[in-house]
């Protein structure tokens, strides 16, 4: 059964520009979707108006996780849900260390389920957890004492998103440009923390410029982005034939002619 | 008429005056104005000090502090006066009488500092022999506690050569909504490679308007520690001076304030180097809600024979609603050549994205914000080495930011 259910989802930026023009989609637990497009495409606004960023509007459209509509839910709101997003771009939480960064963010999520009482993780507990994790992950432990993201290598900001994920155990994750500005060696074990997830708790939505991240993320479901729309869907082939043949192939029939 | 923008308690300073000369000045002098480069930003003229009774209240109260302190020596001082409650052997901590040294730091530069030099009653001297170190603090709790009254407080600490001592002076209301008028003078005397920690912590009623001039003179190879919490007061001006004289000299200040409501606080810092191997830094952070200012002026002035000279001044404020605000002015007048002086100021919104990615892990907005205003000033709190002190200012703080 899908978990998430996008339909017709149409967002425009604050000024008014759609971007994303009427997406449907549907990612089940065990599943990997990836979502494939050229830069410029949408894939990124796709992204951050499924967490709910404020700087994007959905004009139309529904997002249903486990039946609920996020549409007018606040991004704190969706990841009580169990929504998820890898960010492209993570940003520094400068003096939050991300040991204390994830065990709050934990806190809120068991609060949230615990009908807003409070429900804390002993901290033993957590340390066990994030060890753990870190460990799959090859995470440095020195990691866990430094502030989040503030002068991380492009690397680490992405092996830590991947860590969090791991952390806070959500029903879709998505995952935009995970794989941009890793070395191949942290791609598989960030690919493989991924993959580990997935199963019958957790569906994954891959967004990527690049086949590369698919190699070792082996999705189940390849649909090709261009122009806000998703403009064919398949199987991991579609993933090939994209590589041998790229974008160009797809983009007339998105761009209807005129596109710039 | 626009003065040098270093001409700060120093350049007009008189020492020595009469108590009756003080008055006088004090009835001559203007309150200070906004055409005036230091009161550019604050306006105090819906303030009248006349207005303030210089009270004869009978008793020193005793609010809450914010601090768990165990202490070497301990005072309280209010209107009415001042009481000893305990002090350590060897130290000299006991009300202020008339010292040679009293105004030669903080002497008649305005009307306020006129008014303070005329009418003081109730003061702490500390003196600490050559040589002694104290473990435990000296502490000092300065309450306001008559309404509509005025509190002048002098503080005179005299480090002597190699001494190694920490003072700490807690500025309370006794009741939260108490109108009242602070006027405080502080002079701090850091004798060669003595070491001083002085903690100014404020947190009188937001109907207080609150004075304050602290300056200290540090000696050779001394080193001074300095925390200044700012977290209560309506409306005032907190001047702060560091002149370091002796070569090898070190200061070190670390301001943390909250403001909320209408409050309005203001800072004005100059760090004057007029040795050489002489270091100064200071850093700066405020976090402002609804109506609420500050101002942060900063200053560094090397002398010309301070030569290899490092200083370093920063202040940078969180605004955390829209009509929140703060003037940062920071300034550096350098009359040496080989000198290491950076500053740097900033006052922002809370990121709007920062707090999208807090939230986005699940943290609601209050949460969020919480962890990004804590955030913010963990450098600060970083620098706060005496652990109570910076216990009780991350507690203050904590206690200011919004709720979830």
């Amino acid at each position: 059964m899908a978990v998430l259910e996008i339909k017709n989802l149409t967002v425009a930026l604050e000024d008014g520009t759609e971007i994303v023009r009427g997406v449907d989609l549907e990612v089940a637990t065990g599943e990997v979707h990836a979502v494939m497009g050229p830069n410029g495409s949408g894939k990124s606004t796709l992204a951050y108006a499924l967490m709910g960023h404020p700087g994007y509007e959905i004009t139309d459209g529904s997002i249903l996780l486990d039946g609920t509509d996020l549409v007018e839910l606040g991004a704190d709101e969706r990841a009580q849900r169990g929504l998820f997003l890898a960010f492209q771009y993570p940003h520094a939480v400068p003096g939050v260390t991300v040991a204390n960064f994830l065990r709050q963010s934990v806190n809120a999520l068991r609060k949230a389920r615990n009908g807003g009482e409070d429900d804390q993780i002993p901290v033993p507990e957590f340390r066990r957890a994030l060890i753990e994790a870190m460990d799959s992950l090859k995470v440095p432990k020195e990691m866990m004492g430094r502030y989040l993201n503030e002068g991380f290598s492009g690397g680490e900001k992405k092996r830590v998103e991947i860590l969090q994920m791991a952390m806070l155990r959500p029903r879709i994750a998505v995952l935009d440009e995970t794989d941009s500005g890793l070395d191949i060696d942290a791609l598989k074990v960030v690919a493989q923390g991924v993959r580990s997830l997935v199963g019958p708790e957790m569906g994954a939505l891959v967004i990527t410029h690049y086949q590369r991240i698919l190699n070792y993320v082996s999705p189940e479901f390849v649909h090709v982005f261009v122009d806000g729309r998703i403009v064919v869907s398949g199987g991991p082939e579609l993933a090939d034939k994209l590589e041998a043949e790229g974008y160009e192939a797809f983009a007339p029939v998105a761009a209807g002619g005129g596109s710039p | 008429m626009a003065n040098a923008s270093t001409d700060t308690i120093a350049g007009k300073t008189r020492a020595g005056l009469s108590r009756e000369e003080a008055l006088t000045q004090y009835h001559t002098l203007e309150l200070p104005s906004p055409s005036e480069e230091h009161w550019r930003f604050t306006d105090i003229s819906g303030f009248d000090p006349d207005a303030y009774a210089v009270a004869e209240a009978a008793e020193v109260a005793r609010p809450d502090s914010m601090l768990d302190l165990d202490t070497a020596g301990t005072a309280f001082a209010g209107e009415g006066g001042i009481e000893i409650v305990s002090a350590p052997d060897g130290v000299t901590f006991e009300p202020l009488q008339d010292h040679e040294l009293l105004g030669s730091l903080v002497g008649v530069s305005d009307k306020l500092s006129a008014q303070n030099a005329a009418l003081w009653r109730n003061g702490l001297l500390v003196r600490v022999p050559k040589g002694v170190e104290l473990d435990k603090p000296l502490y000092a709790r300065v309450s306001n506690s008559a309404s509509g009254g005025a509190l002048f407080w002098r503080l005179l600490v005299i480090a002597e050569e190699l001494s190694r001592i920490t003072v700490i002076e807690e500025y309370a209301s006794d009741s939260p909504a108490l109108a009242g008028y602070t006027n405080a003078a502080v002079e701090l005397f850091v004798g060669a490679a003595a070491k001083l920690e002085y903690v100014s912590i404020q947190n009188l009623s937001t109907e207080t308007w609150h004075f304050a001039s602290h300056r200290a003179r540090v000696d050779r190879d001394a080193e001074l520690d300095w925390v200044a919490g700012g977290f209560g007061s309506r409306k005032g001006k907190v001047w702060i001076q560091n002149d370091l004289v002796g070569s090898g000299a070190t200061s070190r200040v670390t301001g943390a304030y909250f403001a909320d409501g209408s409050q309005h606080l203001d800072y004005d810092t100059f760090q004057r180097h007029d040795a050489r191997n002489t270091t100064s830094d200071f850093a700066f952070k405020g976090a402002l809600r609804d109506t609420a200012r500050a101002v942060w002026r900063g200053m560094i002035r090397v002398e010309p024979d301070a030569q290899r000279t490092n200083a370093y001044q920063e202040n940078r404020n969180l605004l955390l609603s829209k009509r929140a605000g703060a003037d940062s002015i920071p300034g550096l007048e350098i009359m040496a050549n080989d000198v290491r002086c950076t500053h740097g100021a900033t006052n922002s919104p809370v990121d709007r994205d920062e707090l999208f990615y807090c939230m986005s892990r699940g943290l609601t907005r209050g949460e969020a914000e919480r962890l990004i205003v804590r955030g913010f000033f963990q450098d600060i709190l970083d620098r706060i080495e005496f652990p109570p002190v910076r216990a009780a200012v991350a507690q203050a703080l904590e206690a200011r930011i919004p709720k979830a």
